[in-house]
């Protein structure tokens, strides 16, 4: 495969690029990194590990969370299917909500209520469910 | 909102990625990602056009095996996490602005060479160059 140049390269993106304007929140999985990226927000933004499933995402302007990374997404799926096989019943033509995910996370862990990775979930939960977000799981 | 998962052979873009040992080598980025970040704006979309480039191509460090990114499993092996402190940031809107204060840029690249992530992260209060908890995070640091 040819190597592009840095100026093509930047060239191709910026043919890509919307205005933040036509922003709509989004959950795209990701199988080079085998991971969903959920973004409620065109803001700039740095990202924080809760866990090993989860990263946040903190917008720079306020330091709302605005998304999350949700890594190991195959191995999770396998072992949420092995502890809760009846989790397959949210599963609808292979999809999921996002909340679903993110609960059934939260009540694998042994975070406290008062925790702040409990409260960033519960705060995922809730932006989830407002944008209604679904992930696509690979179920064998 | 429904996830967009394509199962079909990916399209990607080969550029260039420094090597510890100060060669070169290719990095890939699927065109599909691409395509995902264009649309959240042309901050985003900025992001990925100089500032991933430049972080590749002039690390302050790169570290392998992402411990924390794929929980200890062995496919943290031969993982990658490139970082550095881009000239700026960029604005929702496109525009140019500072890097953020206290913050390193970090482009990850898995085992195949292909970068799938990358994002502003926390710098580490004792060296600013690098990411918080990078000591523990990585197994070891290449760069």
């Amino acid at each position: 495969m040819t190597m592009m140049s840095n100026q093509e390269f930047a060239k191709r993106m910026m043919l890509l690029a919307k205005p933040a304007e036509q922003f709509r929140p989004t959950a795209t999985y990701d199988p080079d990194g085998d991971c969903i990226e959920f973004l409620a927000s065109p803001e700039s933004f740095y990202a924080e590990r809760v866990d090993d499933l989860v990263t946040v995402y903190y917008s720079q302007e306020t330091g709302e969370v605005i998304g999350s990374l949700i890594k190991g997404v195959s191995k999770f799926c396998k072992t949420l299917l092995e502890k809760m096989p009846g989790f397959r019943i949210e599963i609808r033509d292979g999809r999921v909500s996002l909340e679903h995910i993110f609960r059934a996370r939260l009540w694998f862990s042994h975070f406290a209520p008062e925790e702040l990775p409990t409260l960033t979930y519960q705060k995922l939960i809730r932006m989830a469910e407002e944008i209604q977000a679904e992930a696509e799981l690979c179920v064998s | 909102m429904m996830v967009d998962k394509r199962e079909s052979r990916r399209q990607y873009i080969t550029i260039a990625a420094a090597e510890p040992d100060g060669t070169t080598c290719e990095v890939q980025i699927s065109f599909d990602r691409m395509q995902a970040v264009g649309r959240r704006s042309l901050g985003h979309a900025k992001e990925c056009a100089f500032i991933v480039p430049m972080i590749l191509q002039h690390p302050a460090a790169i570290f392998s095996g992402l411990r924390r990114d794929e929980d200890e499993d062995c496919r943290g092996l031969g993982w990658r996490c490139y970082c550095g402190i881009p000239e700026h940031s960029y604005r929702p809107d496109g525009s140019e602005a500072h890097p953020y204060p206290n913050q390193v840029y970090l482009v990850f690249v898995n085992d195949e060479r292909v970068a799938y992530n990358w994002r502003w992260e926390q710098a580490d209060p004792d060296n600013p160059t690098l990411p918080r908890d990078h000591e523990t995070r990585f197994r070891q640091r290449l760069l």
